[in-house]
């Protein structure tokens, strides 16, 4: 099953990321167990595949997608709904993945950043945006604002530039990359719809 | 071959590929949480760990261990690698709240929280003092605590004199608060064993001390240690170094026999790593009534901890922003009960700019000149300590080309005198910034093969500021090959020292040794340094199906050996005095501020900043850092603050919803200008630093615009809204 | 977080069935944003959770009738901002919804829940380095004498200063909202004003709602004030954090220009949605005027009993309901 939830991206080019399952492929073998809490099987879809597990009510959706599907490109920044890295949509919505008990999305579709470009690697405008205009600098907090950028323009609140800044306040940028991500969440809704003015 | 415009790795990132430390999954991965002291100092006498043992799932509760087993990685600053020298779970002595007392290592993350938060513990508790005139915080002379020679006091000629013989004088003290650099990327990563060689993912800004430490801390063979950290979640001065949770981590996970992951939970990011020290900075400057600055005193007080001594660098800026002929500076330290504070971004600059340039703004109006004039008029032509000249030096350029592309010239001088129609105040306000032009050692290693492809592995860390963009399009443009055919190794101890990259002299250092490489790579393929390359053939030709070549380079005046002190991932660079010359970066802000005529909130809408930094390296990343650093200006002016209760120490406003970094809707127009001149003298590629300059004078000249729209002065940070009503 | 057990039953009777079945340990759980959360800070620790974030039958926003609005307590916080007919009509509870959180968190919480949001004092969340009575009876209080720059300066004691961090309640409080609940004993309405309690000797206690009672509904009056109204938020920051003041208001004037109806309630500097009656009195019959306006401010700021770090709050509290009377009434119909 975790296998089949990344869709697969492009090589990374420029970028090797060190040999990560390389370095650490025989390190140690035994299986993780779960702790004993009372579980509760769950059925929800991630980027269109069906995924159904025994959850520990405790379980962040964030952890879940993290942990035990692999899925990290959704982040950590907090943990508490503070900064936004976490962003996902959930039915179509953008919720924070931390503060989500996995349970809790039974029977609903996650869309996490894993699943916003076409199958083939064809990136949605939005990323092309992101790209660019520089929207991003260390690129921990890009996932959640890709996600969120995609929600606003969904929403309708992407109509002009003060709308676009009070809509992507949730979503903390340490390395002050603001002014790239408004432009780009602009491009992009103004390529959606011509009505959105320059604001 | 144009080289690229983008940032190379920005498609990994927009798609959530790139891999950070912490993500890192294997089925056998065991979670590891630590336990932190409630109590600000003292000594912890028991730690009830049967309730936490009894959690399903939790593998081991450690302690304490052995000092033989686990020692200090020494200090940073100290000829050591950890963030600070103290080594918790190694003792019974507690000295700062947050310090860690036990780990728990478990199958899941749930299990290991929940039995973290059943961990109690018995202390004694001793009295704390965390602010710089607490009773019992111990004030030292760091010339005399420190005596190496460039943590000594700058003197020159007699500025006390100076100033009291000056016809104009200000003075003026400034208290600057404690601040977190709160990158998004929490800090850990996953470690583990490969057989005997220990492997660290982590993001980090210095894997070499990462190694380094380690190995002196568990007695390793740095050889047996790889530490790999492609991508930085940020680090801003945080991730500087290695940090006490890795060595307890590496010790666990050999005992367990698998790898564990750590993510250290945001509020203890906050007392397990660095911070920014809180200051006091005392200003005198006196000037002719032509507005000539005559004399300049510049006296800080910084925190420390107790254990380390963080040294003091206020004044190494503050000196030579203009030809101050007189200037007298003074650091003393204040050990607390914290953990040891450290660099965050333009770790003292930022506050030294804001305390010399609102002084610098104030004679101005006491002379009645306008405030871009007065510091036009006072451009230095020589470095005023040394007495050598500046390697380059275009402030006096930021200044006129900022002032032109802000519209300067359409503001009224007097206080007060702009406003908005609904009765907003408007102020604009300027302000000059320095940061010191550094550089390291670093190792190139460069395969051309002969499919086209070049390879390079060098000393450098990505988190953000667009190195690996900026050695790509090096590397593209010298050799004439596709962005895509260059693949870059940084953050990686398998291919390069991994000096630690910091103070902004990561661009310079590593295009430095990238450039001595290309330089090797065309002797052996024989083609002269302006020839165009045709790397495919040339490599076919030599019948090898790559050419290798490793360079090593050095900061001007370093000699050779200064490369095994790097290897050892010990802190080795230079400046920014070298011989013969002296090299820094300068920038100049022009901001706007408009405050509320009623509810006093303070906006910046737009800010124009104009950037000596050499040659820009890499024209896309480079303008977005400028930006970056701005938004770190707006947030250091008007937000940020760690709270401090001196009744329980550490910081009461450890969350990202306490501690106010900017949001999105915070942050206005930003608009960057570069003088784009190489420094030659300084390095071949005429590179200088960018990431840090970026932030250095951005508070002041918030403040300046403030004093601007309102007649008012403000000597603290943030101004917030309760200031200005 | 400790181990509890979770249902999510998929009806409201279901829902009273589970409630009235568990134990004293028992929370319900709707959005997560404030129980998961503190569960994740040790601070909550339910034996059991009841989830009813998905009722739909109790999701419902109908703001058809002219004269009274309701919204389903399992209603999103960012579906009640973005209603059309709200925003127009009833601006105070749409802005007090949009100026809340981030829409991730506005897509998740839900109306009801988010009225028994629990404070964000800073050494009520911090856990256990620091005495807290609300967290742990008879602890103490680490706010008094400590850093209080954001605590109550009404309503507090001296056992509690800790500010309600809610927006929505404070402009449903101005509005005299009622609250429907439903629970093993049947169902009740409470009015707003009767929900939330001053800590006084029992800080742990927040609100009159009983462990098995579940909000259904919230029921707003549409008063002659609702389209003359606003919620003026001051933060630290321009989004995306708690309210420095706030101030929910509305105004409606007779023919002769006159304030007639006058609605001024409080956020961010009380220990509970704060209504202000006196400032209410003070402009009703009178001409809304910066200085009638700027004595409404200081009407309802009497009688506020500041703390060392937070006696600006007053003046700038003082500034935003004037600000706020001059919103709602360049909105009012003259």
């Amino acid at each position: 099953m975790t296998a089949i939830v990344r869709r697969s991206g492009g090589n990374p080019t420029n970028a090797p990321d060190g040999g990560l399952c390389l370095a650490l492929g025989d390190m140690g073998s035994s299986e993780a167990t779960l702790s004993s809490a009372i579980r509760t099987e769950t059925a929800f879809t991630v980027n269109g595949l069906r995924v159904k597990m025994e959850l520990d009510p405790r379980e962040s959706l964030l952890d879940v997608l993290r942990e035990r599907l692999g899925l990290t490109g959704t982040k950590k920044g907090c943990d508490h709904g503070q900064c936004g890295a976490c962003t996902v949509h959930l039915d179509g919505r953008r919720i924070v993945s931390c503060l989500t008990p996995a349970v809790q999305v039974n029977g609903q579709a996650v869309t996490t950043i894993e699943g916003v470009a076409a199958p083939d690697g064809t990136l949605h405008p939005l990323q092309e945006a992101f790209i660019d205009n520089d929207a991003l600098q260390c690129g921990y907090c890009t996932p959640g604002q890709v996600m969120s950028g995609l929600a606003c323009i969904a929403e309708g609140h992407a109509g002009d530039d003060d709308e676009i800044r009070e809509y992507l306040s949730g979503n903390l940028c340490r390395c002050g990359a603001y002014a790239g991500i408004l432009a780009a969440v602009r491009e992009t809704a103004r390529r959606t719809d011509p009505r959105v003015g320059e604001g | 071959m144009s080289a690229p415009t983008q940032r190379v790795d920005a498609r990994l990132k927009v798609t959530g590929a790139a891999r950070y430390g912490a993500d890192l999954t294997s089925p056998n991965l065991a979670h590891a949480v630590f336990a932190v002291s409630t109590i600000g100092k003292g000594r912890v006498v028991n730690v009830e760990t049967a309730a936490a043992e009894a959690v399903p799932g939790v593998l081991m509760v450690l302690t304490r261990f052995d000092a033989s087993d686990l020692g200090s990685p020494g200090f940073l600053m100290g000829h050591g690698y950890g963030f600070q020298s103290l080594q918790p779970l190694v003792d019974d002595r507690i000295a700062y709240r947050g310090q860690p007392i036990a780990l728990v290592v478990a199958d899941t993350l749930i299990a290991a929280t929940e039995a973290a938060n059943l961990i109690r513990a018995d202390y004694e508790i001793e009295p704390i003092a965390v602010a710089l005139d607490a009773e019992g915080a111990e004030t030292l002379s760091q010339q005399e605590a420190i005596p190496l020679p460039f943590l000594a006091d700058i003197v020159v000629g007699d500025a006390g004199a100076a100033f009291d013989a000056s016809p104009v004088r200000i003075e003026a003290t400034f208290d600057l608060p404690q601040q977190h650099q709160v990158p998004m990327e929490l800090i850990g990563g996953v470690v583990g064993w490969r057989g005997d060689t220990l492997v660290v993912h982590e993001g980090t800004q210095n894997a070499g001390a990462l190694r380094g430490g380690l190995a002196r801390q568990l007695g390793l063979d740095p050889a047996k240690i790889e530490i790999i950290s492609p991508y930085t979640g940020g680090g801003f001065g945080q991730k500087n170094s290695l940090q006490p949770h890795v060595g307890p981590l590496a010790l666990a996970s050999r005992r367990l026999g698998r790898p564990i992951k750590f993510v250290m939970p945001r509020t203890q990011t906050f007392h397990q790593a660095s911070f920014r020290p809180a200051s006091r900075q005392l200003v005198r400057l006196g000037a002719d009534e032509t507005g000539r600055l005559l004399a300049a005193v510049h006296e800080v007080d910084q925190q420390t901890s107790r254990h380390d001594l963080f040294p003091a660098l206020y004044t190494e800026i503050t000196s030579r922003l203009y030809g101050i002929g007189q200037f007298r500076g003074r650091h003393r330290l204040v050990r607390t009960d914290v953990q040891t504070p450290g660099f965050m971004r333009a770790p003292w600059e930022q506050a030294a700019a804001f305390a010399f340039e609102s002084v610098v703004d104030e004679i101005a109006y006491a002379l009645g000149q306008d405030p871009v004039a007065l510091r036009l008029a006072n451009d230095a032509d020589v470095d005023p300590v040394t007495g050598q000249p500046f390697s380059s030096r275009h402030l006096a350029e930021c200044l006129r080309r900022g002032a032109d592309m802000f519209g300067w010239a359409g503001r009224t001088h007097e206080p007060g005198s702009m406003r908005g129609a609904d009765g907003t105040q408007i102020g604009w306000g300027v302000a000059s910034g320095a940061y010191p032009a550094s550089i390291a050692p670093a190792v190139a290693r460069l395969s051309a093969a002969a499919d086209g492809k070049v390879t390079v592995g060098v000393d450098g860390h990505e988190m953000g500021q667009g190195i690996r963009t900026a050695i790509v399009r090096l590397i593209s443009e010298d050799l004439s090959v596709a962005a895509e055919d260059v693949i870059v190794y940084v953050g990686d101890t398998r291919v390069a020292p991994q000096h630690l990259t910091a103070g902004s002299w990561g661009t310079a250092t590593a295009l430095q040794a990238v450039h001595a490489a290309l330089r090797d790579l065309r002797k052996r393929l024989n083609v002269a340094d302006s020839d165009p390359v045709d790397v495919e053939a040339l490599v076919a030709a030599t019948g090898q199906a790559t050419v290798d070549v490793e360079a090593t380079t050095v900061a001007p005046g370093q000699p050779p050996e200064i490369i095994e002190q790097s290897r050892a991932g010990l802190v080795s660079f230079a400046g920014p005095v070298y011989p013969g010359f002296t090299a820094f970066s300068f920038i100049a802000h022009f901001a706007e501020v408009r405050i509320e005529p009623t509810t006093r909130r303070i906006r910046v809408p737009r800010v124009v900043s104009v950037v000596d930094c050499g040659r820009v390296a890499s024209p896309v990343t480079a303008v977005s850092q400028v930006r970056g650093g701005v938004v770190w200006g707006i947030g250091g002016a008007l937000r940020e603050r760690s709270e401090v209760d001196p009744r329980y120490g550490g910081f009461a406003n450890a969350t990202m919803e306490e501690y106010p970094i900017p949001v999105n809707a915070d942050i206005g127009e930003v608009e960057v200008g570069f003088v784009d001149e190489p420094d030659l003298l300084l390095n071949p590629v005429g590179v200088k630093g960018l990431g840090e300059v970026s932030m250095v004078g951005v508070a002041a000249a918030i403040a300046n615009a403030v004093f601007h729209a309102t007649g008012r002065r403000h000597r603290r940070l943030p101004i917030r809204i309760e200031d200005v009503l | 977080m400790r181990p509890f057990s979770y249902t999510a039953p998929a009806t409201v009777a279901e829902a009273v069935d589970a409630l009235a079945a568990s134990g004293p340990g028992t929370k319900i759980l709707a959005g997560g944003t404030t129980l998961y959360d503190l569960m994740k800070l040790d601070i909550e620790a339910p034996a059991a959770v009841v989830d009813v974030h998905r009722l739909t039958e109790i999701a419902a926003i109908d703001t058809t009738d002219p004269g009274e609005f309701s919204f389903g307590a399992a209603a999103r916080m960012a579906d009640v901002a973005d209603d059309p007919v709200l925003r127009r009509d009833f601006p105070a509870l749409a802005e007090s919804l949009a100026k809340a959180a981030s829409q991730q968190l506005r897509n998740m919480a839900t109306v009801g829940g988010n009225l028994l949001q629990r404070t964000r004092c800073g050494y009520f969340r911090g856990g256990p380095a620091f005495p807290c009575n609300k967290r742990e009876p008879g602890s103490g209080c680490a706010a008094l004498g400590g850093l209080d720059r954001g605590h109550a300066i009404f309503g507090g004691s001296d056992t509690c200063v800790a500010t309600y961090p809610g927006d929505w309640a404070v402009a449903l409080r101005a509005f005299d909202a009622v609250v429907d609940v439903i629970g093993p004993r049947g169902e009740r309405t409470v009015a707003i004003a009767d929900l939330h309690v001053e800590p006084g000797d029992t800080p742990q206690r927040e609100h009159t709602l009983a462990g098995d009672e579940l909000i259904v509904r919230i029921r707003v009056p549409v008063a002659p004030s609702s389209r003359g109204s606003t919620y003026h938020k001051i933060r630290d920051r321009e989004s995306y954090a708690f309210a420095l003041v706030s101030v929910a208001a509305g105004v409606a004037f007779d023919d002769q220009g006159a304030v007639e109806d006058c609605r001024i309630a409080l956020g961010g500097v009380a220990t509970l949605p704060w209504r202000c009656p006196a400032a209410e009195m003070v402009l009703t019959g009178e001409r809304l005027t910066e200085e009638s306006a700027l004595r409404a401010g200081e009407a309802a700021f009497a009688g506020a009993r500041p703390r060392a770090h937070n006696v600006f709050k007053i003046e700038l509290g003082i500034r935003t309901v004037a600000d706020a009377l001059r919103i709602a009434g360049e909105r009012a119909v003259r």
